[in-house]
């Protein structure tokens, strides 16, 4: 259900955005960080990237959830997947690609109903950018935010409406 | 690096490798030693299986893999980790990768079989 679907793309423009041909690839895939080749090399899958990344995202109220119907189902097929990495809760919403130095994410998020969606995506893109770059040392190139749905706070909170306590009269009797 | 015997030098690799396990189990960051992204950094001993430390008889460099809590920036663990495992594999590279994070401290599922 894409009732609104505004992606807004490139918080940080992608300069000279290298081919991310090598070692690209969503979860699973390898990323490296391409120094101190004589000490021997640092890897960092790209899991790791994407569970910073959903967690960055989460942290930020007014996003409801994250992910579209499609990559919830592939966040819960991947959980069945052996070495697909587990705690698919964390990384619904997000796709990734690693490359040598950088990194490239997208996100896919569902908003809370009065949030201004603009400031929000903000927000997100700053708080990703922050903590995928402080914790894995990547430099993130772009984070591109999908809002796939709006939560109406009615729709399933704690605070749902008691069933009436008069039931409809029936119309046929 | 390359002994008489290929036997000496497996003896000596694998004795390498528990102590490189225990070294990097004992950083308080890793939750746990881990086989790698596909399972393949692990060494065969006698009656059980090593995860997460490779090493070779022949020189190369030393494959650590391991699944890190989310308390400090990962680069800085890595050299930390990097530190402790060079500091017993004489001159070798040591490879490190990050395979899964876990997010709070590193409770009470530390656990590293070092066997026998």
């Amino acid at each position: 259900m894409s009732s609104t679907t505004g992606s807004t793309t490139g918080g940080v423009p992608a300069a000279a955005t290298p081919s991310t041909s090598a070692a690209a690839g969503t979860a699973g895939s390898p990323g490296r960080l391409a120094e101190e080749t004589a000490q021997g090399r640092t890897t960092i899958a790209a899991s790791v990237v994407q569970k910073i990344a959903g967690i960055a995202a989460r942290e930020i109220s007014g996003v409801h959830s994250m992910g579209g119907g499609l990559s919830r189902t592939f966040g819960a097929l991947r959980e069945r997947i052996p070495g697909g990495g587990t705690g698919a809760s964390n990384i619904a919403g997000v796709q990734v690609e690693v490359g040598e130095k950088q990194a490239a994410i997208d996100l896919d998020i569902v908003v809370e109903y009065g949030a201004s969606i603009v400031d929000l995506a903000r927000a997100v893109r700053r708080n990703v950018i922050t903590a995928v770059e402080r914790m894995t040392g990547l430099e993130v190139i772009e984070v591109n935010i999908a809002v796939n749905d709006i939560h109406l706070p009615d729709e399933d909170g704690p605070e749902a409406p008691p069933v009436p306590a008069t039931p409809a009269p029936s119309r046929v009797e | 690096m390359t002994g008489p015997a290929p036997g000496a030098d497996r003896d000596a690799a694998d004795e390498l490798a528990r102590r490189v396990a225990e070294r990097v189990a004992a950083h308080p960051a890793v939750v746990r030693l881990d086989g790698g992204i596909f399972g393949a950094v692990a060494t065969y001993l006698p009656g059980h299986r090593l995860v997460g430390v490779r090493v070779d008889e022949h020189g190369g460099p030393v494959e650590v893999a391991v699944v890190l809590s989310l308390a400090a920036p990962i680069p800085e663990v890595v050299a930390q980790l990097r530190a402790r495992v060079a500091a017993v594999a004489g001159g070798r590279p040591v490879d490190v990768t990050v395979s899964d994070v876990v997010t709070g401290p590193a409770g009470p599922d530390v656990t590293v079989e070092i066997g026998p």
